[in-house]
């Protein structure tokens, strides 16, 4: 097991960057999860701290000990691709093996032992004699996943390892790896571009934007308090606003919105979280409270805080204002409503779809996270 | 001891691949070189002169030589000619010795397609019995010994030949058509038509059925709809194989020495008659000039082939049944097919009849001439087994030497190695010289020797056959194996390396045994091509025993007929054996 550390690291492609001097540690034993839009740099960090790549600039280190010139074969890493990977001319016991060809297996045991081991913890015992095409896409990817744990790598690496599965088997797979990454103790990255499975695995969190880390925290931090405007809408669904401290009382902040309104709703899929800020000048003067939490705005400052989707209730007495409906999804025990208030779109989740097209909802100032 | 293994693991790739780079450079750059080194200097000394003369000569460049001084005399290079009741302009006969190899050429070129064309539409739109064998034999020609296909064209065109035989059996007069334009141009159509016929096909198997429909649905009659939507989209595959037709018959050597000799001699030929009358330096500047016309023709081919990208449609069109209702479809089908008969299996078949028979019938007298001639051969003269026992020995030689070069060459090509673009083009460059620059290059920079640090360093006539050969056959290597090796995802390789391999043993463990169909059907190429190889052979072969029996072949015709026949046929049977392995295991990839 080891503590992973990245300094400085950066990388460029021929014109252009990919990663901007990013630093990170992973501690040793720890699942770790670097979650991003496609682009974002995720996967050359993970093909850094692999030895893939080799940085620009920037040092790795495993344990304290530079391994930033360390070729791949002698990093001591398990890595686990999308695409499985699996070597298709041998069977599952040969992939499994492969790796036993460069370093004894641990504990004195033999090498069909640790083959046979390994399978039993991906829950396919027996299956050694199978070739990797009888096997589902599922399947595939637990023998990959051993594959890659038979020489007791100090480093277990995943490179979005369930983006080609569907969604029912990804979420067994998912508590599959998590299951035995709490087994081994091994220190585990994985990428993702998938903030709700990187909240749902994850010890603690880096959410990565344009080749830079935007935050980094266990996932009730990273969801609770964003600390960008990016990390707010990238990580769960938000409502951004903006606008211009007009007065502060103790902890709570009233903000006028109303000179800028909304920068509008954010899904977790979109790639930025800014829209263009509309005019909102015709619902002239409109002040929300919100709690400051740790922002030390004065008056006159100019803020961002953001409201989630489930903080807007029409039953809500505070800060409250007209949503015009225009788009309703059924989710299944709740209805997410799309509308648009002073120019900007407005998210909102509610139990019951309302019966006209606009609806007046409210938010407690407690529930808004200044940025 | 693990970390020395390492060491020399990690090691072994890089000197590898900077071994096959010096092979490559003492085989092929070397030698070509000095060729080129000869046709620019004179006693030393750095001079363009005769490159100028030969430009300025009409014997070499007809009216183009004078255009220079009277840009008017080009027009008396075109001259009316009449197809039916067509007029149409076309180049006439004034062009000199490189205005007449590109002329035929360009006539060889037509005919290909002409005859390929339809050929592509019956294999990519019609389904029947033996579609898929037929197919793969399109890609026979690229293993076919030219001085094969020529005296197959002898024994069926030639003044006793079965076409002479037939019309005076039916009471017509003979028909004179050995040393005529229309027999090379036929003999060249042979070769490239399939190859037409193939890369067209292939486009066309990749239409995707919903494009024609679309355009059908929009309002199109089914010939508007292939005029506007099919074709485009064909008009590259179409382009690409004629480009390539126009730069084999440029180069076209042994075909026509042996259809059309000194009286309808192309470039090649006219070296090879040079080289014969030991006049080296002006074989020289003609290769010269020939090699840089044939590697601005191969550049662009290259281009343009490497702007097309090979994608399998969605949904091809589906094949109609070739046996049903007449229709014109189908009855113009048929009357392609009669002439394809004709002209792919008359010249293989008259020559495996020539074999077999003498002024009264059936006889084996040519095959047992081979072996009888082995006893009493003069020293001067072709011993018949010793020439097929060379062309095995070659074969198995040039196979030691282009397989692991193809293979590394393959690797280096695929993967993000430094530098992996240059190589990949240095190493093709053999596909744009010939064989005959091939020869001459080996047998004046290694043959006559040369001097290095004082020593004088000279290889035997067969050391330089088996050089040129494994010259000519490593890219049919790389190209059958490069394709394969590149759909392996490159995370597959990256996992073995995670795991601890290094770089070789990936490509031992990993590549190579998922690669190794397009090894084996590359070395069965290698093979193939070195069993059939004339243009440097007959070269490097002349005056010594290392003669093969494509050299044998040609040094009979003319004389005896039969025996080259016979040996025509004993070639065909190594080299069909080749073809089965590489129609197996390869899949024609990549050609």
């Amino acid at each position: 097991m080891a503590r992973i550390e990245l300094d400085g690291v950066r990388k460029t492609f021929a014109d252009a960057v990919a990663l901007e001097a990013v630093s990170l540690t992973v501690e040793e034993g720890e699942f770790f999860t670097l979650v991003g839009p496609s682009g974002c740099g995720k996967t050359t960090t993970l093909r850094a701290i692999a030895g893939l790549s080799s940085p620009t600039a920037g040092t790795v280190r495993f344990d304290g000990e530079d391994v930033s010139d360390t070729p791949v074969e002698d990093r001591n890493v398990g890595v686990v691709f999308q695409s499985y990977a699996l070597f298709p001319h041998m069977t599952v016991a040969e992939n499994v093996r492969y790796g036993l060809r460069f370093t004894d297996p641990p504990r004195g045991l033999t090498t069909d032992e640790r083959v046979e081991e390994l399978l039993e913890l991906v829950d396919l015992p027996g299956m050694g004699d199978r070739e990797p095409d009888e096997l589902s896409g599922g399947q595939q990817q637990r023998v990959a996943l051993a594959r890659a744990l038979a020489p007791a790598p100090d480093v277990l690496l995943l490179d979005e390892p369930m983006s080609a599965l569907d969604a029912r088997l990804r979420e067994q797979l998912r508590r599959a790896i998590k299951r035995i990454q709490q087994e081994l103790g091994v220190t585990t990255v994985y990428v993702t571009h998938d903030q709700e499975e990187a909240l749902a695995v994850s010890d603690r969190l880096a959410v990565m934007h344009d080749g830079g880390v935007e935050q980094v925290g266990t996932p009730v931090e990273v969801y609770e308090r964003p600390e960008t405007e990016f990390v707010a809408s990238f990580v769960g669904e938000n409502n951004v606003f903006s606008g211009v401290v007009a007065d502060r009382d103790g902890d709570e902040l009233a903000v006028d919105v109303g000179a800028t309104g909304t920068d509008g709703a954010t899904d977790a899929n979109a790639t930025t979280g800014t829209n263009p800020t509309t005019d909102a000048a015709a619902s002239g003067e409109e002040i929300f409270h919100v709690a400051a939490g740790d922002a030390d705005a004065a008056v006159g400052d100019r803020v961002t805080f953001c409201v989630r989707p489930a903080a807007l209730s029409p039953e809500t007495g505070h800060n409250r204002f007209p949503v015009a409906l225009e788009t309703t999804e059924y989710l299944g025990g709740i209805t997410r409503l799309y509308g648009e208030w002073a120019g900007g779109e407005i998210v909102l989740r509610l139990p019951e779809p309302p019966a006209d097209d606009t609806i007046t909802v409210g938010f407690d100032p407690a529930d808004a996270i200044v940025l | 001891m693990t970390a020395i293994r390492r060491r020399l693991e990690a090691a072994t790739l890089p000197v590898a691949a900077l071994s096959t780079l010096a092979l490559l450079t003492l085989l092929f750059y070397y030698p070509v070189g000095r060729v080129l080194s000869e046709a620019i200097l004179r006693e030393g000394r750095f001079t363009l002169e005769p490159l100028l003369s030969v430009l300025a000569d009409p014997f070499f460049f007809g009216v183009l030589a004078q255009a220079a001084e009277d840009p008017s005399v080009l027009w008396t290079a075109i001259e009316p000619h009449q197809l039916g009741p067509i007029t149409y302009p076309f180049p006439n006969y004034k062009l000199g010795l490189f205005g007449f190899t590109a002329y035929q050429a360009l006539l060889s070129t037509i005919a290909s397609i002409a005859l390929g064309l339809p050929g592509a539409y019956v294999l990519a739109r019609f389904e029947f019995p033996g579609r898929k064998t037929i197919r793969s034999l399109t890609a026979v020609p690229f293993v076919m010994p030219s001085i094969m296909v020529a005296i197959g064209f002898i024994a069926t065109f030639g003044r006793n030949g079965v076409l002479n035989t037939a019309l005076t059996a039916v009471g017509l007069p003979r028909i004179e058509l050995l040393y005529t334009l229309p027999i090379i141009v036929l003999a060249h159509a042979f070769y490239d038509a399939p190859l037409i016929a193939r890369v067209t096909a292939t486009a066309w198997e990749s239409v995707d059925a919903g494009t024609a429909e679309t355009a059908r649905s929009l309002g199109a009659s089914p010939r508007r709809a292939f005029v506007d939507v099919v074709f485009p989209q064909l008009l590259p595959a179409i382009l690409t194989g004629a480009l390539l037709t126009f730069i084999f018959s440029f180069m076209s050597f042994a075909i026509v020495l042996a259809l059309g000799g000194l009286r309808l001699a192309t470039v090649e030929v006219w070296v090879y008659h040079r080289v014969n009358q030991l006049d080296y330096g002006g074989a020289s500047t003609l290769v010269t000039l020939e090699m840089l016309f044939s590697l601005v023709l191969t550049y662009a081919y290259l281009q343009y082939e490497a702007r097309q990208r090979a994608e399998s449609a969605a949904r091809p069109a589906p094949r109609k049944p070739l046996f049903g209702r007449l229709n014109t479809d189908r009855v113009a089908v048929w009357g392609y097919v009669a002439v394809a008969l004709v002209v792919f299996v008359t010249p293989m078949a008259s020559m495996l009849l020539a074999s077999v028979t003498g002024p009264n019938g059936f006889t084996l007298a040519n095959y047992e001439f081979l072996v009888s001639r082995q006893l009493t051969a003069e020293a001067f003269q072709i011993k018949p087994l010793t020439a097929i026992r060379n062309s095995l020995l070659y074969g198995v030689g040039s196979l030691a030497i282009a397989v692991p070069m193809g293979v590394l060459l393959a690797v280096v090509s695929t993967r993000d190695v430094p530098g992996s673009k240059l190589i990949d083009t240095l190493s093709m460059a053999p596909f744009a010289v010939s064989g005959v620059v091939v020869g001459l290059g080996l047998l004046q920079g290694l043959v006559f020797g040369t001097t290095v640090f004082g020593y004088r360093f000279t290889v035997t006539g067969a050391v330089a056959v088996v050089a040129a050969h494994a010259v000519g056959a490593y890219p049919f290597v790389t190209r059958n194996v490069a394709p394969l090796l590149a759909t392996i995802d490159r995370s597959v390789v990256e996992s073995a390396r995670t795991l601890g391999a290094s770089r070789f043993r990936v490509l031992l463990d990993i590549e190579l045994p998922q690669v190794f169909a397009g090894v084996v059907a590359g070395a069965a190429f290698a093979f193939a091509i070195s069993i059939g190889e004339f243009d440097s052979t007959v070269i490097l072969a002349s005056g010594s025993s290392a003669y093969t029996m494509p050299v044998a072949i040609e040094r009979f015709i003319g004389r005896r007929l039969g025996p080259a026949t016979a040996m025509g046929c004993v070639l065909l049977v190594v080299t069909a054996a080749s073809f089965l392995v590489i129609d197996r295991l390869g899949e024609g990839r990549g050609m």
